[in-house]
């Protein structure tokens, strides 16, 4: 009962940020350019430019125009993306999002996988050898570019091994494009598809190879950011009284850390995950242009070169999207997990 | 004092403290001794190493602090033949030390508000003791006895109803030998202990704070709650750190009445540790008077407030406001309670005593049976 009240009212919250968003994009295409522009290019005859205006609605008064856009977005006309042979944004975003979804859930489990345990052995060990090693480790994901980070990842595992004639990692792509030529994405996931639709383990193995090192890459940033503060946060627990007491129970260390502390500890850890979601989004711009990922971060920087507005506009609409929903569920997560926000 | 009466012996504590300031030499000889079914008062100023001296007692001293050395004897009896055992806590395996703690020797802290866990019920908080320190196993045949009985009480059909009897007659032979119970079951008693437990210490609808997060009760009832944990248990020893300087007046008696009457309950001996001697005058029925980190008088209350021999004592007592008190100025001693990292020489309170002499300031007082039943650490005491 209170949960359900809860999330509706987060729910009811996010509406007017989903909103603020859409408005701010459209706004934003004025400002930049002429919004006819998200439906034209070099090769449109000038004759035809006053047709492509009266069909869009560009020479309605601003407030009908305003109007439209929202009707269009909610009807899912998001504009024709001029640098992909004129394809309507909403197509190529569903085509492209799967990959990128893929490449980003890869990082955040490699981030949640070792940030937290790093995390909790780091602030266990406080000031001992191992903890000195995760800190720098951590120092370096978070002041390293990602750029930087990925062309000497790929270049150590993938050049130099390839030049030595060691076994390597694969240097860009989701799949050996020479061995599975065109691949019939189902859900776009390849490792659903190779594994539940077509049963193919190899090629199941064969995305994951492709997978780990720009995922690692992309994920870094983020493990060394959950370290840090799984790290501070779990400090600060093990100081609080209620650690205390639940030693003095008789707990052995291991529950009064994983059941009693931890737990505690997740709560603001929890805040740097959901947000980290949303900039993994928007890291994957880099990570997928340097691995030749052929997702939405890779499509975005393509449309930012040839100004592409409607293709830039989505892919800001999808990562703010994206941003709400991760919000939304770190509010949801944290309901879950402290008892005391569900009333406040 | 003969042993054979003592469940805890504590001789020549030390605890320090390794801070960039220095080392603080937080506790520096304490001297305690509780007898059996006891309520010892542990008095003395803010500082003065009450707190550092109970979480001694459960090698709850957490770093930067250390236990340096001493002894702490407790003197475990055994729940069914009575047997006594000696144990020196400190020379404990720490795995043996995490069945003393909760199970034992349990402690009840100073802050209602930050102690309980915030994000688990009350309920799973208190059973967590349950299942980890009981066996469980009768419990469990209760329980189970428990509800057969009570859907006797419904409409049954009268096949139905003699195969329940026969159920709890098989039940009831298990209970001479009860059987491992499975995980399930004894969560389920374990609940049902905390809920009695709930009860035992007067908890208001008890089965719906069950269900409750701490934030969600009043500190009078998490404290209860508090109590409840460390009483679940059946401890030989109960600590009560301050347990009621959090609470307002009336709360505070409750909670102090709570005790009184659980201890003839429970049988357990408690240390109450606290800075105000009009709790210990109605609770307690022996006195040990802390100063500096160092024991300084033990002795019955009545004894205490009568005769006071150790002039910090005898300084403590007149400083206390009374009912009719025509004094303008309350006495104060004088001085100010010694930094910790460079203590004085000697007898730690020598630059505060009006009696002092030079062997004071030279050799540190032991703590002496100065008459029969009054232990005082003094060079010259007062009667
Ligand atoms: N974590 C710590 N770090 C450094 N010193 C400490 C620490 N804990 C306690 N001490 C020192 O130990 C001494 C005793 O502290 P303790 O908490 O036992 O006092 P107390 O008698 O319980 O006082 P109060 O009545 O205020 O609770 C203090 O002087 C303090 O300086
Ligand atoms: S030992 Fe000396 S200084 Fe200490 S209390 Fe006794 S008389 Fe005073
Ligand atoms: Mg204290």
């Amino acid at each position: 009962m209170k949960l359900r009240d809860f999330i509706l009212r987060r729910l009811i919250l996010a509406i007017p940020v989903v909103f603020g968003v859409m408005t701010m994009t459209w706004f934003l295409s004025y400002i930049i350019g002429n919004p006819v522009a998200m439906y034209i290019n070099t090769n449109t005859p000038a004759s035809a430019i006053p047709a492509i205006r009266r069909a869009h609605g560009f020479d309605e008064p601003l407030y009908v125009q305003y109007f439209l856009y929202l009707s269009g977005l909610f009807q899912g006309d998001w504009g024709i993306s001029t640098s992909t042979s004129f394809r309507p944004v909403t197509e190529i975003i569903l085509l492209k999002f799967p990959a990128t979804i893929e490449l980003s859930m890869i990082a955040m489990i490699f981030a949640i996988v070792l940030g937290i345990p790093l995390g909790i052995l780091s602030a266990t060990h406080k000031d001992q050898k191992i903890d000195h090693i995760m800190r720098i480790f951590a120092l370096a994901g978070v002041s390293m570019p990602i750029f930087w980070f990925a062309l000497m990842l790929k270049h150590v595992l993938y050049f130099q091994l390839a030049i030595a004639g060691l076994p390597h990692l694969p240097g860009g792509e989701r799949y050996t494009l020479i061995r599975y030529l065109s691949f019939k994405y189902t859900t776009g996931f390849l490792l659903i598809d190779s594994l539940f639709f077509y049963g193919d383990f190899t090629l199941f193995v064969d995305a994951l190879l492709h997978l780990a090192m720009p995922g690692f890459c992309l994920g870094y940033l983020t493990i060394a950011i959950i370290t840090r503060m799984m790290r501070s946060s779990m400090l600060e627990v093990l100081r609080e009284d209620y650690i205390t007491l639940a030693r003095s129970k008789g707990l052995t260390e291991r529950v009064v850390i994983y059941r009693h502390a931890l737990r505690n500890a997740m709560i603001p850890t929890v805040t740097v995950i959901g947000l980290a979601f949303g900039s993994l989004i928007t890291g994957a711009v880099l990570t997928e242009t340097i691995f030749n990922w052929p997702g939405l971060g890779k499509w975005a920087v393509r449309a930012i070169f040839s100004s592409d507005l409607a293709a830039i506009n989505g892919f800001t609409l999808l990562v703010a999207f994206i941003f709400v929903t991760a919000n939304l569920v770190v509010d949801l997560i944290y309901g879950v997990l402290d008892p005391r926000i569900r009333f406040g | 004092m003969a042993t054979e009466e003592l469940v805890l012996k504590i001789t020549g504590l030390k605890t320090n403290f390794y801070t960039y300031e220095g080392v603080v030499l937080a506790l520096d000889g304490v001297e305690l001794f509780l007898r059996r079914g006891d309520t010892m008062g542990l008095v003395g100023e803010t500082g003065c190493g009450k707190s550092v001296t109970a979480r001694s007692i459960l090698r709850l001293v957490e770093p930067p602090g250390k236990i340096e050395e001493g002894e702490i004897i407790f003197f475990d009896s055994d729940d069914r033949s009575g047997k006594i055992t000696p144990i020196d806590l400190l020379q404990l395996h720490p795995e043996e030390m995490l069945h003393v703690r909760g199970k034992r020797i349990s402690i009840v802290f100073q802050d209602p508000a930050t102690f309980p866990n915030p994000v688990f019920r009350i309920g799973t908080q208190i059973a967590e003791s349950v299942l980890l320190h009981q066996d469980l196993s009768r419990e469990v045949v209760e329980m189970k006895i428990g509800e057969m009985r009570n859907s006797l009480t419904g409409d049954l059909p009268e096949e139905r109803r003699s195969q329940v009897v026969e159920k709890i007659r098989y039940y009831e032979q298990q209970l001479d030998e009860p059987p491992e119970p499975d995980d399930k079951d004894k969560k389920k008693a374990a609940q049902i202990v905390a809920e009695e437990m709930l009860k035992l210490v007067k908890m208001p609808s008890p089965s719906s704070v069950m269900m409750q997060y701490p934030h969600e009760l009043s500190g009078g009832m998490r404290q209860r709650a508090l109590i409840a944990m460390a009483l679940v248990c059946n401890p030989e020893i109960l600590i009560c750190d301050e347990a009621t300087t959090a609470l307002d007046v009336t709360v505070q008696a409750q909670v102090l009445n709570l005790l009184n009457e659980l201890k003839k309950e429970i049988g357990a001996s408690i240390i109450i540790i606290t800075h105000d001697m009009g709790v210990v005058a109605e609770t307690c029925n022996w006195v040990s008077v802390m100063y500096a980190g160092t024991t300084v008088e033990s002795c019955a209350t009545v004894d205490l407030f009568a005769n006071p021999v150790h002039p910090y004592t005898a300084g403590l007592l007149t400083a206390v406001p009374k009912l009719h008190d025509t004094r303008e100025r309350f006495p104060q001693i004088r001085g100010t309670v010694p930094n910790l990292i460079t203590p004085p020489s000697g007898c730690r309170f020598h630059p505060r005593c009006d009696y002092c002499t030079e062997i004071c300031k030279k050799e540190k007082p032991e703590l002496k049976e100065h008459r029969p039943g009054h232990w005082v650490a003094c060079h010259n005491p007062l009667s």
